[in-house]
């Protein structure tokens, strides 16, 4: 898979582990936002 | 390179999906959904299905009309396809698959004498993934679909950062102390089993370094935080990665078979999966096959498998030292590290994530302080006796005499004063009389000392007084539905290829620490872990 992707690893489109834990834990944020805003 | 693929299919899943929620809505599915018995799931099967089938829509008219140009624009939308193609075999297998192989494993039990499907585990996650697995290797991942696939781990991890909303300080103070004991045992003793097998056996020193880190603290990330320090080769690095998820693989299909065969509670199955299985992925995936309706198993595994992930800085310092010391001592010269460097560099930040989350849920911000685990005790009357909105009918949830007398006729097997007395005020007032009460009852349910209709009894007096606040009801259902994805996403991960990655000494030393460390820790979990939480 891995010649598949310029971008990325065959895991993940993140360049790094580090930039996916961050994309994972601002959605997560926005998430609880939104519930505790509207639930 | 341009990501996006002309293609038709995404807007016709979104047809699809906007379809069966329609048809959800309007009645037409309604002989189906009672067929399957799926009653549950129509409110979700409807939000779902438009909101997902509406975005498939608007994308798949996007990729149609619109000629893609290479840039982030391109390679971020072009993962959607893939997300809606992983989310359109996740409603198939949990609204189709799932309750019809519940249906036939049942019906099956009359001339087989045992539910198929329940022996071999055959729900939505088990299934998910093995519809992942056959996916990439029999048909392989659609084009349109495969950039989207590697969102999966995304999936995982805010599903895991999300989790952390849903622990309260007693539950981790207790859950917590088991995890660094149990954990603390396990990973370092795998970790020095692994660098003396290697050792003995003579591999380089970076490869048993690498190998250790991936096979006692948690799979891929850790492999990836030790090769710096052990100097390790992008081969071993791979090699490891390959053992560590054939292993995982194997295990995350067996371990909820013998969990079964050991009747394990959740709390017992959550830690042995925590702590025997080497791949937060595949933790996860074993909880959730384990307990396919509710996250109890997932809330403890998880537990397990941050606590393993906090032990990742002691191991990194310990391989540098292991590594300098063993190299010099062959006289080869050693390039030097940083190590504080790379603790800090490739320190999962999703496991701060989840502390994060458990800090802010402490507040009180989802649920009132005094609910425990985002549930509150009500035994009042408005709930105990009420009409429903939808029937009309008066519902009663008061014990009935038939579990009175069930509950009388047993209540000599309750050797404990506190229970017998908690039993002894529940069956005068024919239901929990108190949140002490109520944990007293749940006490006795886990005990497994009464008989069937006892316990069945003693759980619906229980249900009857928990309420789940509404946003972590909320937080629940879409923790389920994040990790569904990345399960479903993780079984198209698996291809042959990336388990033939693992081969030859590697993968025997992996899986002989891998399975003492399995059987161990199922020793250990089953002598002294109790269903307490």
């Amino acid at each position: 898979m891995e010649d598949k992707f310029d971008r990325g690893s065959a895991l993940t489109i993140f360049k790094n582990d580090r930039a996916e834990d961050f994309v994972a834990l601002g959605l997560a944020l926005a998430i609880a936002l939104l519930i505790y805003l509207f639930v | 390179m341009v990501y996006t693929q002309k293609s038709p299919w995404p807007f016709i899943v979104g047809l699809i999906m906007v379809a069966y929620a329609y048809s959800v809505q309007s009645g037409l599915m309604e002989p189906v959904i009672k067929f399957l018995g799926t009653g549950r799931h129509v409110g979700e099967m409807q939000t779902l299905g438009y909101c997902f089938g509406g975005v498939a829509l608007a994308v798949g008219l996007w990729q149609m009309l619109v000629t893609p140009r290479e840039g982030h624009a391109d390679y971020y939308l072009s993962t959607i396809a893939g997300v809606m193609f992983i989310m359109l075999v996740a409603f198939i297998v949990k609204w189709g698959l799932d309750p019809m192989m519940a249906k036939w494993g049942r019906e099956a039990r009359a001339v087989l004498g045992f539910n198929f499907a329940s022996i071999l585990n055959l729900n939505y996650v088990v299934m998910g993934i093995v519809a992942g697995i056959i996916i990439v290797n029999v048909f392989k991942v659609p084009a349109w679909a495969e950039n989207g696939v590697r969102l999966s781990r995304l999936g995982l991890k805010t599903g895991v950062i999300m989790l952390g909303a849903l622990y309260s300080f007693a539950e981790l103070a207790q859950l917590g102390q088991l995890s660094v004991v149990l954990i603390g045992v396990f990973v370092l003793g795998s970790v020095w089993l692994v660098l003396l097998i290697g050792v003995r056996q003579k591999l380089p020193n970076s490869m048993t370094g690498v190998m250790s880190s991936g096979i006692g603290v948690c799979g891929v990330s850790a492999s990836v935080a030790a090769a710096p320090v052990v100097q390790a080769k992008s081969i071993e690095i791979a090699y490891t990665i390959g053992t560590v998820l054939l292993f995982g693989v194997v295990c995350m299909f067996l371990f909820p078979f013998v969990g079964k065969l050991f009747g394990m509670g959740h709390v017992q199955f959550g830690a042995w999966a925590g702590t025997g299985i080497l791949n937060s992925a595949q933790v996860a995936g074993a909880a959730l096959a384990y307990q396919p309706d509710g996250i109890e198993t997932l809330k403890v595994a998880e537990i397990f498998n941050i606590t393993r992930v906090l032990f990742l800085p002691i191991i990194v310092v310990w391989l540098a030292i292991w590594y300098v010391r063993r190299e010099e001592a062959a006289q080869r010269h050693v390039e030097k590290v940083d190590v504080t460097g790379v603790i800090i560099s490739k320190f999962p930040v999703f496991v701060l994530g989840f502390i994060l989350m458990f800090l802010l849920s402490s507040t009180g911000i989802f649920a009132p302080a005094r609910h425990y685990q985002g549930a509150f005790f009500d035994n009042s009357d408005k709930v105990m006796k009420r009409v429903d909105k939808r029937s009309g009918k008066e519902i009663d949830n008061y014990l009935k005499e038939k579990e009175i007398a069930a509950l009388k006729k047993d209540v000599e097997k309750v050797k404990r004063e506190d229970q017998r007395t908690a039993l002894q005020r529940l069956i005068d007032g024919r239901k929990i009389m108190s949140e002490a009460d109520d944990a007293t009852v749940r006490g006795v349910i886990n005990a497994k000392i009464l008989s069937t209709e006892s316990n069945a009894a003693l759980t619906r007096a229980h249900r009857v007084v928990r309420h789940t606040a509404a946003k972590i009801s909320m937080f629940r259902n879409l923790i389920a539905w994040f990790f569904t994805f990345g399960l479903v996403g993780l079984g198209m991960q698996i291809t042959l290829s990336s388990i033939r990655q693992a081969g030859g000494q590697p993968l025997v030393i992996g899986s002989i620490v891998g399975v003492i460390k399995a059987v161990g820790s199922l020793i250990v979990v089953l002598l002294l872990v109790h269903e307490t939480i």
